[in-house]
């Protein structure tokens, strides 16, 4: 008897922490599931603008977070918190051994890991999305920890709201009410120095905050929610004070810093050059891995232009104008207009706007009506417009002024095709010395 | 038998039929609910300036139905949910008549937020988005319970919400339909079609029975 008693005891299964019942059954799995469905179709349904550039993908990410994770995390903790009054074991659980605060944290804390497991696959989805089509640049990890933290303090806080309202509506209403003023305090375009404190700082892709604020916004909404959970479930009410004053003291850190708590990132301030066309092309290094695309595109418009002089430089790429002897690309971002999912969209139409923004009247008040064909016969030169067809159609539909004018443009074109290779270098290097003057006896003629 | 009817009408108030389904399904405060949150999105509306850019209003279109429809959903819930399925009478038509009711009052009263300057987020778009967000809330309702049932509508409208900025496949009007403009078929046939779906399954299923481990 005493010999099958022990072997009993020897093979008997070691019971399970309570924390594991937790955390594998009831509402944690479907809150994670609901955040991970919510981000992804949020980010996917826009894939086109993010997907392939790095810091657009940490936007997006982060936006997402905070505009929709964070009111689903405080719905879905409210909810959670309310558990106990549904199940009518409230009274059960306060004869335990354990204090308030360690139930507490017992069924919130797996809550708080499957709302993050949520978001932390949607995370990697997103980062395996823009790996795949990668222009340069590399992840940024800093921006979803800190983003995984204000959810974390968003579900404690939920859970605490859940325990002190009854009401069936609580945890929606919540989440109406947080959507709300997250959206106003990040988009309320009157003077709004409290903007730091959102957890949704949208639309910088250029610039990357300071070491500190990562750090100053988990303590921000950390200590929130360490102090509601602490005044809710501490046997030292008091203790509450110390996250307030440290949320406090963040917070106020945050709203005096204000616009210094960003910069230019550095890696958006340099850009890649390839020196041997004319002129030269430079891309930012965030789309480093775009130069040779862009090369091609512009490698029509770039032949026609060997050994013509006058021309600026190089095509640059940087935050703010270009400098003397520079022209601006055309624009790569916001990406999803000219470059989608790491390609160029339309390399003719990219050439064109290069080619535009090689020469340029739109400062002269009433270019001569002659400069016109001039302009339009180097346009169609160079590179031309994609609706250019269209455009010559649209001009014979209309009257005779319009007509004259087309016949103009034609006549230009084919003088500018007629000359010699020689001939038409010298031309265009005469051209471009006058390609922003507005005086027609400068330019010279065709 | 017949005293105890006397004494019974003598004491409380008579109450028939419909009345105690409403109180049973906390339905008086439903209303409340669905009016302060008409009375909120008039007042959201009314300080949006949408006469300067009519997309200014998609944040109450899409919102204040979708609030509207996790009160209704939740007001789906029953208490007796037992002592419900011992009746004689069958249940389908009160259940329609109740999601109708709430529906059609949701759909009223907040089409009065956008009344005025011809928009194109009006009040087509605010019937539509409370006809689909009822819609996923009364399904969730028969699926998840009626106590979580904005849960599934809140994830999916927020997420078209931010979603939608930059969607111009041919099927976004299906998928999108909460932040269309008012007169497309693709997203009122997507809406109603949501709507017949979630109303038909809770009508004929009843709100799922949500046990202590709720």
């Amino acid at each position: 008897m005493t010999l099958v008693a022990e072997r009993r005891r020897e093979t008997a299964p070691r019971p399970h922490h309570p924390l594991r019942a937790e955390v594998v059954r009831g509402f944690g799995p479907w809150a994670g599931a609901a955040v991970l469905l919510t981000v992804v179709v949020a980010l996917g349904a826009d894939a086109g603008q993010w997907q392939g550039g790095w810091a657009e993908t940490r936007e997006r990410l982060h936006m997402v977070a905070g505009m929709l994770g964070v009111p689903l995390a405080l719905a879905a903790g409210c909810w959670h918190g309310g558990r106990e009054r549904r199940r009518r074991t409230g009274e059960l659980l306060a004869s335990a051994a354990r204090g308030r605060l360690a139930r507490l944290l017992v069924s919130g804390l797996p809550l708080v890991l499957w709302v993050i497991a949520g978001y932390a696959v949607a995370a990697l989805l997103a980062w395996l999305a823009t790996w795949y089509r990668a222009m340069g640049d590399s992840p940024y990890v800093i921006a979803p920890l800190t983003d995984a933290a204000v959810l974390a303090s968003a579900v404690l806080a939920g859970q605490v709201v859940g325990r002190l309202v009854a009401w069936r509506l609580a945890a929606p209403l919540l989440a109406a009410g947080a959507y709300a003023g997250i959206g106003m305090l990040t988009y309320d375009s009157g003077d709004n120095s409290y903007a730091p404190l959102s957890p949704v700082v949208d639309g910088m892709t250029d610039s990357v905050p300071v070491w500190w604020q990562p750090l100053a916004m988990t303590v921000w909404a950390g200590g929130l929610a360490g102090a509601a959970v602490v005044a809710y479930a501490a046997r030292r009410r008091a203790v509450a004070l110390l996250p307030l004053a440290a949320a406090i003291a963040a917070g106020t850190l945050l709203v005096r810093t204000g616009d210094g708590l960003w910069h230019t990132d550095p890696i958006a301030r340099r850009q890649v050059c390839d020196t041997s066309t004319t002129p030269q092309i430079c891309v930012n290094a965030r789309f480093e891995r775009l130069l040779p695309q862009v090369k091609d595109a512009l490698s029509g418009l770039t032949g026609r232009l060997e050994g013509v002089r006058n021309l600026p430089v190089r095509f640059e790429d940087r935050p703010g104008g270009p400098a003397r002897d520079e022209v601006e690309l055309p624009m790569l971002t916001p990406i999803g207009w000219s470059v989608v999912r790491g390609e160029l969209a339309d390399p003719r139409e990219y050439a064109w706007a290069a080619g535009m923004s090689l020469y340029g009247r739109s400062e002269c008040d009433d270019p001569a009506p002659s400069l016109d064909a001039v302009d339009n016969a180097v346009e169609h030169y160079l590179a031309p417009s994609p609706l250019e067809k269209d455009f010559d159609e649209q001009l014979a539909e209309r009257g005779e002024a319009d007509r004259a004018r087309l016949k103009d443009r034609l006549d230009a074109r084919a003088r500018l095709r007629a000359m010699s290779e020689q001939e038409r270098r010298a031309w265009l290097s005469a051209y471009f010395a006058t390609a922003n003057e507005c005086d027609l006896s400068e330019v010279p003629t065709l | 038998m017949t005293d105890h009817r006397r004494l019974d009408a003598r004491s409380a108030p008579a109450l028939d039929g419909p009345l105690l389904y409403a109180r049973s399904r906390t339905v008086p405060r439903a209303l409340a609910a669905l009016l302060t949150t008409a009375a909120l999105a008039v007042w959201a509306a009314d300080g949006l300036d949408a006469y300067v850019d009519p997309q200014r209003r998609v944040p109450v279109v899409a919102l204040a139905p979708l609030f509207a429809a996790a009160v209704i959903g939740t007001s789906l819930h029953t208490a007796s949910d037992e002592l419900d399925r011992t009746a004689v009478r069958p249940w389908w038509r009160r259940r329609l008549v109740h999601l109708l009711a709430l529906t059609a009052l949701t759909a009223a009263l907040l089409s009065v937020a956008v009344l005025g300057h011809a928009s194109v987020f009006g009040p087509p778009a605010m019937i539509r988005n409370t006809l689909g967000g009822t819609g996923l809330t009364a399904a969730a309702a028969a699926l998840l319970g009626a106590r979580l049932s904005w849960l599934p509508a809140f994830g999916y409208v927020s997420a078209v919400y931010l979603g939608s900025a930059g969607a111009h496949g041919r099927s976004s009007p299906v998928w999108a339909w909460p932040v269309r403009p008012g007169g497309g078929t693709g997203a009122w046939t997507a809406a109603a079609l949501v709507f017949a779906a979630g109303a038909a399954l809770y009508v004929v299923r009843g709100a799922r029975v949500e046990g202590p481990r709720a």
